[in-house]
């Protein structure tokens, strides 16, 4: 019996139940002996008692509002009967026409599935959201707008809007300077040595910001060499020369030629192998031979080697112990020595007082001689400064003379042919006055192998 | 034993220099940058006195910088925008992988640019620093201006640079201000004295060249960049100390035709570049101020000579003034017409090479007509037909020289340097001598030759001629030494006679040469041991100077002579 009303119980809770009296509630079922509790208490008012009732009756009217708009009840009847007098034959004709006819029409007239979904199905309309129309500060807002409206009455300009007008107006100008390029061919230029720099902020604020310009050091303003910027080819490279002058141009360039090639000749033979060095017959089938046939040698050189030890020996063995005798008298013969050295020394000095007449003369020598040296190396600093110096890995490398020869020279200006490159001379010229380092061209370097594979495309045609 | 050990290489020369590769490091730039910023800057590499030291006892070669100097050069806005700019290569490069072609257009809209306007001023404080510093900067212009344009450098920056060249050779024709030309086989070199400073410069010639491999063609850009900026800042100043508009405006500016703006400015721009029309001054009346020189009173001698300089310069800058000169079309144009233009002469040439020719071929007051070919079908009689050569010596010899020894198909006399010059006791070449005779205002011996060269000329048949030529010169010799012996017979007229007395007229100037001449000679054998030796010395080097400019005169006369005879030998 029991297992029977707890199996009821069972199905009862599982939802889509229907209960045959509606107003059966199924937590009565379940719960089949009313429980007993005291109602004094608002606790158990709210916990105990039954309030079904309202609520359903709450949503049912929540439902029809929803759905109709408003209470039934209170609704008139003809908003809620119609009468049916069956389907009038003739619109439905006219439906099947307009069918066939416009079907494009129709169905494009038809909202769409998913916008039925999304509309609002309630006809209860949403609440307002009151705070959507209200002001923050609205009241101080309209204090501080009628406020203005006096004082503009009145023609006072509020603060905010003075400044506004005061501020310069900006310079359209400054941005496309600073976009101009430093090599545009039409830019401006202005009168840089003429008004002494103003300086417009204040200095303190310029240089805590690091907006002002650092002094430039004195000494960065000298010239690294003293020579020309320009140095004026010799007269002998007039295009149409004096004779003697072009002579004078040639014999230098050839000099120089010539010390070139005594160079590379020098360096020549210092590479240069002896030719008794150089592999004959004889010594090819020595080294082909070696170590099968010589044996008399190296006993010799077994028995070099013996010598050798010997000697060797020996000298570790001379290093004997000193008696006390030999101390004692090498000891007296250092003291002897240094006696002796020491009265020679007095002496010296003492017949040096009868020298001094040339002591004298020797001293001016020495002065004269340090004085020469002074003037030399003083002179020898003044040519160093006109010279290239060591800047970097490479040495400076003087350019070639330019030269023509006496059949090169053109006789007229019209045929005349420019010897040399006048950038190369410019470049070269840098360098000489230490301007910049003499430098190779740095060399590509592939990081990857290159690797080549015949197309196969190309293959078949070779 | 107290205190720390003491470290190598962390005090004197090895704190004073840094390595460039640290210094690099230190500014946080990447080598190319580094470089240029040293070369805006004007920073150059230095040579340690004691490199072990400064290497930190390694005697590898490197580049040292000075420490100081980098120290300055942190302090340089420049710095920053060079990382800009490595940020916008990184971007460019990045939206061009994506092939995102807007931000290219945005990236490139925002490319940042430097101004180098600073850096000029703090490296010239004063116009005059820039000035003698100009010499550079226009070889470098100029130069960058003949380049084609084919991508070895930026064609905005050979715009850039004709321009400020142009300008350049407009002030030196304003302010006639040229000195010297020199036609080397190298190129044209050309000195001005602008505010007495001597300033040279190098110019190519055109389609000269041939692209050399072993410069670094970045290191020249960068040069170049600092000069253009110098060098118009140094135009702007030339240009309104002279009163003239900057930028130069040609005096007879067409109207302007708003729709036809650009094309007239090109135009403008062409005529400048022709160096034909004078330039429009800020004030209208075009009336040249003599400078009057400031009369001081404490030297009379001085000043007469002063004012007597002044007076040949004038003269000189106005040398070519009221010539008409007409350039053939094989001559280099820009090169004369820039040199007769700054003594002012007039030019002009045939319309199809060049805008700006101002008067024709056919012009009867044409004087001039410079032409370089061995001869020309249609000559006018009234106008003289030269070589430029003639130009440019007229130029360095100061005065108009003859132009007989110019015409055409004569072959020239040597084009001789200006910038040669000769001290006391150095050999002079001839035709030195002879400009320098010129320039006193003397000229017979010179006469005797070119109508001797005019002859030879005029007449076809030479061996006559030269015969009697020789015949002239031996009877010329002849009569000299006659008439020296006839005034030395007068001199020692020994005709017995009594004539009144006549008061011995003592020639003063005379008696106080000799007087000097024996105060020298006592003043000499007075001289101590020591003074006499190093007199002796410096004699003797004069002596042998001389003596070394006559062996040259005497080669130079044998050389001649056996030109002459092969000449001779040819003709016959």
């Amino acid at each position: 019996m029991a297992a029977a009303r707890r199996l009821k119980r069972v199905a009862v809770s599982q939802p889509g139940f229907l209960t045959l009296k509606p107003s059966l509630d199924p937590s009565d079922l379940v719960s089949g002996r009313r429980k007993r509790v005291n109602k004094n208490k608002k606790k158990n008012w709210n916990k105990h008692s039954d309030i079904n009732d309202v609520e359903e009756f709450l949503e049912d009217v929540r439902h029809q509002e929803r759905t109709t708009g408003g209470l039934l009840s209170e609704k008139s009847d003809d908003s809620l009967f119609f009468l049916d007098v069956g389907q009038p034959k003739k619109a439905e004709q006219k439906a099947e026409e307009s069918v066939e006819g416009k079907k494009r029409k129709g169905k494009a007239s038809r909202p769409l599935r998913i916008d039925l979904i999304l509309q609002h199905d309630s006809l209860v309309p949403p609440a307002k959201d009151v705070l959507s129309y209200q002001q923050p500060n609205a009241k101080k807002l309209r204090r501080i707008a009628q406020k203005a409206e006096q004082l503009a009455a009145k023609g006072v300009v509020p603060r905010r809007q003075r400044q506004l007008l005061n501020r310069r107006p900006v310079d359209r100008t400054a941005k496309k300077s600073a976009t101009e390029a430093n090599n545009n061919p039409d830019r401006e230029y202005y009168d840089m040595w003429g008004q002494e720099s103003k300086e417009s902020a204040d200095p303190w604020y310029l240089q805590q910001t690091g907006k002002r310009q650092v002094k430039r050091p004195e000494k960065l303003n000298e010239k690294p060499s003293v020579l020309p910027a320009v140095e004026v080819i010799a007269p002998g490279g007039s295009y149409n020369p004096d004779f003697l002058s072009h002579q004078a141009l040639l014999q230098e360039a050839h000099d120089v030629e010539v010390k070139k090639q005594k160079q590379e000749e020098k360096l020549e033979r210092q590479l240069a192998f002896n030719k008794e060095d150089k592999a004959t017959e004889e010594t090819v089938l020595r080294e082909q031979v070696e170590g099968l046939v010589e044996e008399e040698n190296e006993d010799e050189e077994a028995a070099a080697d013996d010598e050798e030890e010997d000697v060797a020996v020996g000298a570790i063995a001379l290093s004997e112990k000193k008696t006390e005798r030999q101390r004692k008298r090498e000891r007296a013969e250092k003291i002897k020595e240094q006696q002796r050295l020491a009265d020679r020394k007095q002496t010296d000095q003492q017949q040096q007082l009868f020298q001094l007449r040339s002591i004298k003369a020797s001293i001016r020598q020495r002065e004269q001689k340090t004085k020469s040296n002074q003037i030399k190396r003083k002179a020898k600093q003044e040519a160093q400064k006109s010279q290239p110096r060591r800047l970097g890995k490479l040495k400076f490398q003087p350019q070639d003379l330019e030269v023509q020869l006496s059949n090169e020279l053109a006789g007229s200006l019209r045929r005349l042919k420019p010897e040399g490159s006048i950038l190369k001379d410019r470049f070269k010229s840098l360098q000489k006055r230490n301007l910049i380092e003499p430098r190779d061209r740095a060399k590509f370097k592939r990081r990857l192998k290159v690797k080549y594979v015949e197309k196969r495309a190309f293959k078949e045609i070779t | 034993m107290g205190g720390l050990q003491k470290k190598k290489f962390e005090r004197g020369a090895a704190t004073n220099y840094i390595t460039r590769n640290r210094a690099r490091k230190k500014l946080m730039l990447s080598l190319p940058d580094f470089r240029r910023l040293c070369i805006l800057k004007g920073i150059y590499p230095h040579e340690p006195k004691h490199k072990k030291k400064v290497n930190k006892g390694s005697t590898a070669p490197r580049t040292f910088y000075l420490m100081k100097d980098i120290r300055f050069l942190l302090h340089e806005p420049i710095v920053g925008k060079f990382r800009e700019y490595k940020i916008f290569v990184r971007k460019l490069k990045k939206a061009y992988g994506k092939t995102e072609w807007s931000t290219v257009e945005r990236l490139r809209e925002n490319k940042p640019t430097y101004k180098l306007d600073h850096i000029i001023k703090e490296r010239y404080p004063s116009f005059i620093d820039a000035l003698r510093d100009i010499d550079d900067a226009l070889c470098m212009c100029f130069l960058f201006s003949t380049f084609a344009r084919t991508g070895k450098c930026h064609v905005q920056t050979i715009q850039l640079c004709r321009r400020l060249t142009v300008e350049w050779m407009n002030y030196v024709i304003a302010s006639r201000s040229l000195r010297k030309v020199f036609i080397s086989i190298k190129g044209i070199y050309y000195q001005a004295e602008v505010m007495g400073q001597l300033i040279t410069w190098l110019v190519p010639y055109q389609f000269s060249h041939d692209h050399p491999t072993d410069v670094d063609y970045r290191v020249m850009a960068t040069f170049t960049e600092f000069y253009t900026t110098l060098l118009g800042f140094v135009n702007f100043r030339l240009y309104h100390s002279l009163n003239l508009l900057y930028p130069p405006k040609v005096c007879r500016a067409p109207k302007l035709i708003p729709g036809l703006q650009s094309i007239l400015l090109f135009l403008i721009e062409q005529k400048l570049s022709a160096l034909s029309a004078s330039l429009a001054r800020v004030v209208s009346s075009a009336e040249e101020e003599e400078a009057e020189l400031d009369q001081f009173p404490e030297d009379m001698e001085k000043m007469e000579a002063r004012e007597k300089e002044q007076k040949q310069q004038e003269a000189q800058r106005k040398m070519f003034q009221g010539l008409k000169f007409f350039l053939n079309r094989e001559v280099p144009r820009e090169s004369l017409a820039f040199v007769i233009r700054c003594f002012g002469g007039e030019v002009s040439w045939d319309k199809s090479i060049c805008i700006g020719s101002t008067y024709d071929v056919t012009d009867e007051t044409i004087t001039h007509h410079i032409v370089d070919r061995p001869n020309i079908d249609k000559q006018y009689i009234n106008r003289y037909y030269i070589q430029p050569q003639w130009v440019y010596d007229c130029v360095n010899a100061k005065i108009l020289l003859p132009v007989e020894d110019y015409f055409i198909g004569v072959t020239l006399p040597p084009h001789l340097s200006p910038f040669v010059e000769e001290k006391e006791g150095d050999y002079v070449p001839p035709e030195k001598l002879k400009i320098m005779a010129l320039q006193r205002g003397e000229n017979p011996g010179v006469n005797e030759e070119e109508e001797e060269d005019e002859e030879e000329e005029e007449d076809d048949n030479a061996d006559e001629e030269e015969d009697d030529e020789e015949e002239e010169e031996e009877e010329a010799e002849e009569k000299n030494l006659k008439e020296m012996e006839d005034q030395r017979s007068q001199g020692k007229s020994l005709q017995v006679k009594v004539t009144p007395g006549k008061v011995k007229v003592e020639n003063p100037a005379r008696l106080e040469q000799e007087e000097k001449a024996e105060e020298k000679r006592l003043a000499i054998m007075m001289m101590k041991k020591k003074e006499k030796y190093l007199y002796d010395k410096i004699m003797f080097g004069k002596k042998r100077k001389v003596r070394e400019a006559n062996k040259l005169a005497a080669k130079r006369k044998a050389h001649d002579d056996a030109e002459k005879a092969k000449k001779k030998k040819a003709r016959k």
